[in-house]
């Protein structure tokens, strides 16, 4: 096991090509699936936590379903539609960094909306019976709203970025962890030890405790920030 | 100025029922009546926060000016919250001043406490110039050397601005000191109302008898 840690150092230090290209490719994948689901899941928590409208429960029950969703689940179900003989196969994009994007979005915007949802929900009220009674107009209204939500959108974003960096399922099945194209490193890390590769392994491993690590540090300190 | 006569029920419990009212401007009315009486509601329904149960509103063509209960401090500075009503810093200066609040200016407003969260609301509403300021329970908060300061302002700038403020207050020395005249509440009706010292000293009602007495005046 000690040896395997050191030989993992020494790849990490030795800057491997192999492991570089994985760390690109998780890099990638993470940063834009938690982004897009950040630009779509802000306004969409905030509209159902504020707003009051014909089906906006049954949107709630669907979004809290899908937090729960099993990733392999949402992978089988792209695997479907873009497979050979699924309705989408004419975008060939199976097997492709973006379907893996997609997929990754797609389970992650629903945490997003979760956390806004509730924060807004709790805050909207006290605010608007302020903001109206100032006579502020909507827009102003939002201005302030959102302005309150600054701490939970990190929060948020922090849950989202960890749920991506961390997720296996969808992506193994609709990457298909191709080395040098779709390979990240939850599945790089699955991949080496079902081959007995422990050290490249245990280098993921470690990169990706450290980079959740940093990510957390950095994201607490912007929170702490926010808070105030 | 004159709101229509309305009521409101919640469910099938009807909350308040009230007749025309008139508010004087650049008077001082308060509101007094027990818990559950009507009055916060009543102030929800004059600042269009809540409808009335004829889905119209009460006052037309009037700039209203409402402070609840438990005002919301947004996540800025004190004095950026009291700016966002407003864009004049050396009023919002003055009146941080008059209520000692000056010194906290830079400070977050989630930082204060529930007192000095209760000045900077009054110093944010005060901002802008309304044709009726509605105040629910605004000093409620307050320690006494606040609460006169606060009182002393809301009777300046009503008489300067000539605006109708109603101040809803559970205290009856509170309407005695600033109020110029008085509505008794009762179950959401209307019990009594005239000028402060008539309603307080001699009241002609014997609801009104029992609830000043209840307080031991």
């Amino acid at each position: 096991m000690s040896t395997s840690i050191q030989k993992a150092i020494e790849l990490i230090l030795s800057a491997d090509p192999e492991l570089l290209n994985i760390l690109s490719t998780t890099a990638k994948v993470c940063l834009t699936s938690s982004i897009l689901a950040l630009i779509i899941g802000v306004p969409l928590g905030i509209l159902f936590g504020a707003e009051r409208f014909p089906g906006r429960r049954v949107l709630l029950v669907l979004n809290r379903t899908l937090i729960g969703m099993p990733p392999v689940v949402c992978g089988l179900l792209f695997y479907m539609l873009f497979s050979g003989v699924g309705p989408f196969r004419h975008l060939k994009l199976l097997f492709t960094v973006k379907l893996m994007i997609i997929a990754q979005v797609v389970l992650i915007t629903p945490i997003i909306i979760g956390v806004m949802e509730t924060f807004v929900a709790d805050t909207a009220p006290a605010l608007r019976e302020t903001t109206r009674g100032l006579g502020f107009g909507r827009m102003k209204e939002y201005r302030l709203l959102v302005n309150e939500c600054l701490y939970s959108i990190f929060s948020a974003y922090l849950l989202s970025f960890a749920r991506a960096i961390a997720e296996v399922g969808a992506v193994a099945m609709v990457g298909g962890a191709i080395a040098w194209k779709t390979n990240v490193m939850t599945t790089a890390i699955m991949m080496y030890t079902n081959r007995g590769s422990f050290t490249l392994g245990i280098a993921l491993g470690l990169i990706l405790l450290t980079l959740s690590l940093l990510v957390n540090v950095v994201l607490s300190l912007m929170q702490g920030r926010l808070s105030r | 100025m004159k709101t229509k006569s309305f009521s409101k029920t919640y469910g099938k419990r009807r909350v308040l029922e009230l007749p025309e009212l008139e508010l004087p401007e650049g008077q001082i009315t308060a509101v007094i009546g027990p818990n559950g009486s009507g009055k916060s509601t009543f102030a929800k329904v004059l600042a269009g926060i809540e409808q009335p149960d004829e889905k119209k509103p009460i006052l037309s063509g009037v700039s209203v000016g409402y402070l609840p209960q438990k005002s919301f401090p947004f996540r800025m500075t004190t004095e950026k919250n009291i700016l966002t009503n407003g864009t004049d810093h050396t009023r919002a200066a003055e009146l941080m001043k008059i209520l000692s609040i000056d010194a906290l200016a830079k400070q977050s407003a989630k930082k204060l406490s529930g007192g000095e969260t209760a000045r900077m609301a009054l110093c944010r509403i005060l901002m802008s110039r309304y044709d009726l300021l509605i105040l629910d329970e605004p000093t409620t908060a307050m320690d006494m050397e606040s609460t006169l300061a606060a009182e002393q302002l809301i009777r300046e700038t009503s008489h300067e601005t000539d605006c109708a403020a109603l101040l809803i207050t559970h205290s009856i020395s509170q309407a005695r000191r600033i109020a110029d005249r008085v509505l008794v509440l009762q179950r959401g009706e209307l019990v009594e109302q005239g000028a402060t010292e008539a309603v307080l000293s001699a009241p002609s009602k014997e609801e009104t008898r029992r609830f000043l007495d209840f307080y031991g005046l």
